[in-house]
């Protein structure tokens, strides 16, 4: 059943110091490499192409979690790890919708997965939270907090994307839309 | 809320390090003096946090949703996704051609399979002659073992052994005896026996189609029989009729006692009625009489999956066996179609009456 894939395969050593080093041509590589494996795997146990995606996108943020958090050991190959969290995943969502979980069909070797995928799902609910919250934040507000704190962008650039005459009611604008926002976090 | 505003980018900056080393030891020192700024800092850590988290996320998912919009997804899958064998696919594209074809199949064997039983009985026709052997073999505590006791009675004759045992009943009062073609086929010696005595007989005519033979009796001690007390009757019997026979299943004679249930025999056989009365091998050949003492006809099998499904050749055929006979050789014949003596008996009187004229077959065989 083991199928060529056809793009270059990077090195483990290449993709971890790739993620440390938040390089963006490891992570391409490393995606092309190894999702055909998980497609297969999820296309025999009762997913479809989208599934596929979901799961081996977790899969790759459990990796890039592990590896940033400094206490990642190459135990196996990479393939092998990225194939157990998926593997881990994709059992846990086919448990929540009731769907069987025996006769899985595997096509690699399953190492002991656990722990990382549970710390995952903690930090998974974080994300969940911080999105809701966000969502229900209404513009201009997210647009400003998401500019501010996920691009980066000064007090500077908002105030003349926005519009504000000065720097201080950019800055109180952004205030009121952080205390906001922050009700909303730790209220959820 | 101005002080609010200065305060918060305080705590942001001292989160991110921002501040000077200075700035720094007096945040610090109103941090430990004031709880209420404390839990503040504490609250925007996490909160912080949170937020890079969420950002690392969404960059990393950004970047990986670019990288996936590169791959044909759709081929892949048609490659990856579970094949299943040449069988199911067909299955799959026909499915309801076979399903259609599957059903008149079905319905086919149904129907067929019914008319056949409907014209089939299910069971088989099982000859009531005794075979001693096997009965030694399988019976021997029920049934007396005939082999030994003949063994003792001809001791100079001891390879002859009773092979098989039946029933007959006297057609004539000089020693014709009437009994089933089965009973005594492939016979090399055939004695009669009934209470007077046991007489040797040879057979005198058999027809095997209609399972009937006629055998004289050729002992020289045999002394006639006065006039039987049964008439063969003329025209057939109903159903429901209460019919008896009387047989030597064992070495004494037992009655059995039911009712014809059928005018046909085993698959629809025009030759037989089938009659309920509970018979055992050695029945073969026995009278089967109505209460008037006509005899009806002639035990000769029972259906072996049925209990009480027995089988009697009709009387008709018993006279066409009769009219084979020389007439002039036959005295004091049975009467046909007459009244019969045992008429408005009961039961055990016509049995008592009857008994000197029904015998028990005994056929030896040399093999």
């Amino acid at each position: 059943m083991s199928i060529k894939f056809s793009s270059d395969i990077p090195t483990d050593r290449e993709v971890v110091l790739g993620i440390l080093n938040n390089s963006v041509e490891a992570l391409n590589k490393l995606y092309l490499a190894y999702f055909p494996m998980v497609l297969q795997f999820i296309l025999n146990n009762s997913g479809n192409e989208d599934d596929a995606k979901d799961v081996y996108q977790e899969a790759i943020i459990v990796l890039y979690n592990k590896v940033r958090s400094g206490n990642f050991e190459l135990s196996s190959k990479l393939k092998t790890y990225i194939y157990s969290v998926s593997r881990r995943i994709w059992l846990k969502k086919l448990a929540q919708q009731s769907k069987k979980t025996n006769n899985i069909a595997d096509f690699e070797d399953v190492l002991a997965v656990d722990d990382n995928v549970e710390l995952h799902e903690e930090k998974d609910m974080q994300f969940d939270k911080m999105k809701v919250a966000l969502d229900s934040l209404g513009e201009p507000c997210k647009t400003i907090i998401q500019d501010f704190y996920i691009h980066n962008h000064s007090m500077q650039e908002i105030c003349e994307k926005f519009g504000y005459t000065n720097t201080d009611n950019a800055k109180t604008q952004k205030y009121k839309c952080l205390q906001r926002l922050k009700k909303l976090f730790f209220q959820s | 809320m101005r002080n609010e505003i200065e305060l918060e980018a305080i705590i942001e900056d001292y989160l991110k390090g921002k501040l000077t080393a200075e700035e720094r030891v007096a945040f610090e020192q109103l941090r430990s003096n004031d709880p209420v700024v404390d839990h503040k800092v504490v609250a925007h850590k996490v909160f912080l946090d949170s937020m890079a988290q969420y950002a690392h996320v969404v960059k990393l998912k950004e970047q990986m949703d670019a990288v996936h919009s590169q791959i044909d997804v759709a081929a892949l899958a048609e490659n990856l996704r579970p094949h299943p064998s040449k069988l199911v696919k067909l299955w799959r594209n026909n499915r309801s051609a076979v399903a259609i074809a599957a059903s008149f199949i079905l319905l086919a064997m149904v129907s067929l399979y019914s008319i056949q039983s409907n014209n089939k009985q299910a069971g088989t026709f099982e000859a009531m002659s005794k075979d001693m052997a096997r009965l030694r073999s399988t019976q021997n505590t029920l049934i007396r073992d005939i082999k030994t006791r003949e063994a003792n009675n001809n001791s100079n004759n001891n390879n002859n052994n009773a092979r098989f045992g039946g029933t007959g009943f006297a057609i004539s009062g000089n020693g014709y005896i009437v009994t089933n073609y089965h009973v005594v086929r492939g016979a090399d010696s055939v004695y009669v026996q009934n209470s007077n005595g046991s007489y040797k007989a040879k057979s005198f005519y058999s027809d095997p189609v209609n399972d009937i033979a006629i055998l004289k009796i050729s002992d020289k001690r045999f002394e006639s029989l006065p006039t039987l007390p049964y008439t063969i009757k003329r025209g057939t019997s109903g159903i429901g009729e209460s019919v008896f026979t009387l047989g030597f299943p064992k070495d004494d004679i037992v009655l059995g006692d039911g009712y014809v249930s059928s005018r046909n025999g085993i698959n629809g056989d025009t030759l037989a009625y089938q009659v309920a009365i509970p018979v055992n091998p050695g029945n073969s050949g026995g009278p089967l009489l109505d209460n008037s003492g006509n005899v009806v006809g002639i035990i000769n099998g029972k259906e072996n999956k049925t209990d009480g499904a027995t089988f009697a050749v009709k009387s008709k055929y018993i006279m066409e066996a009769l009219n084979a006979v020389p007439q002039d050789s036959l005295s004091r014949k049975v009467s046909y179609g007459k009244k019969s003596s045992l008429r408005g008996l009961k039961r055990n009187k016509q049995v008592q009456k009857m008994q000197d004229y029904v015998f028990m077959i005994k056929v030896y065989n040399n093999n």
